[in-house]
């Protein structure tokens, strides 16, 4: 009996976390692409992160100030060689996962730039985010960004430079 | 002195002393002596280095998946970083026409 009381609390505390991960894998996506990012971290790993950022370079210590309260780090990117080459349905998909908990506080729709959406989860008081998507797509170019964890949102947009990021990231198709 | 006499008495054939054979059997029976020191320095020098070695490797390991790690947390974080920017700068600019 204290197991499945212990079993049903765990879930119950977990759920919140649950509610902020979204599903950013659709399949067909990566083989279509010319370039894929894909990043997931979470966990340990988060943490393991969090001590190899420098805290002497300030890119990388307010990149540290941010994941130190961040739960998971999820991020898809792919560029096709062509127009048309995703299905634009997989953004209404990933609006849908949604809940109501999600607030919608930016929408830029242009017809020469890329498309941006950002849904904050502030639950509780209203005021901490608490998990942020991003959805960015153009007609080559679909980004989805899922934060799992109270996010500053003032932070990572103040956050500069290219914090020497390594080509070898980014998996390009040939 | 003759030389060839001297050898002869000298190489003639002895019985060994009484219990001689008894003696040599029983040291045969005997528990063999522990190992002997010096190879008990090598082996505790083998298991020194590699149990150095071992934890200097795992060292290794989690230094590179803390890089891989701390590299794909600065690359999600430029993207997204990157996408708030870009519709901040759409939200100015329709708001400065």
């Amino acid at each position: 009996m204290r197991k499945l009381i212990l079993a049903l609390a765990t879930l119950v505390l977990a759920a919140p976390v649950w509610a902020q991960r979204i599903n950013l894998d659709f399949p067909g996506l990566e083989e279509k692409a010319r370039e894929t990012v894909d990043v997931t971290i979470d966990g340990d790993l988060l943490k393991i992160a969090a001590k190899f950022l420098d805290g002497r370079n300030p890119d990388e210590s307010a990149a540290r100030d941010i994941v130190s309260k961040l739960e998971g780090i999820y991020v898809r990117s792919y560029t096709f060689s062509k127009e048309g080459e995703y299905d634009r349905s997989i953004v209404t998909r990933v609006r849908e996962q949604l809940g109501p908990n999600w607030k919608k506080i930016v929408r830029v729709t242009s017809r020469t730039r890329e498309n941006v959406e950002i849904y904050v989860d502030a639950r509780g008081d209203g005021k901490t985010v608490r998990g942020l998507v991003i959805i960015a797509s153009e007609p080559r170019e679909l980004t989805l960004v899922n934060l799992v964890g109270p996010v500053d949102i003032d932070k990572l947009a103040s956050l500069e430079g290219q914090f020497g990021i390594p080509r070898m990231s980014v998996k390009e198709r040939q | 002195m003759d030389i060839e006499s001297d050898l002869k008495r000298a190489l003639r054939r002895e019985r060994p002393p009484a219990g001689f054979a008894d003696r040599v059997l029983a040291r045969l029976d005997e528990p063999r002596s522990a190992p002997r020191p010096r190879w008990r320095a090598v082996a505790a020098g083998i298991l020194l280095t590699a149990v150095v070695g071992g934890w200097a490797a795992r060292q290794e390991i989690h230094r590179r998946e803390g890089e891989k790690a701390r590299e794909e947390v600065l690359l999600a974080l430029h993207i997204a970083g990157a996408k708030m920017r870009a519709a901040q700068e759409h939200v100015r600019e329709i708001g400065s026409h």
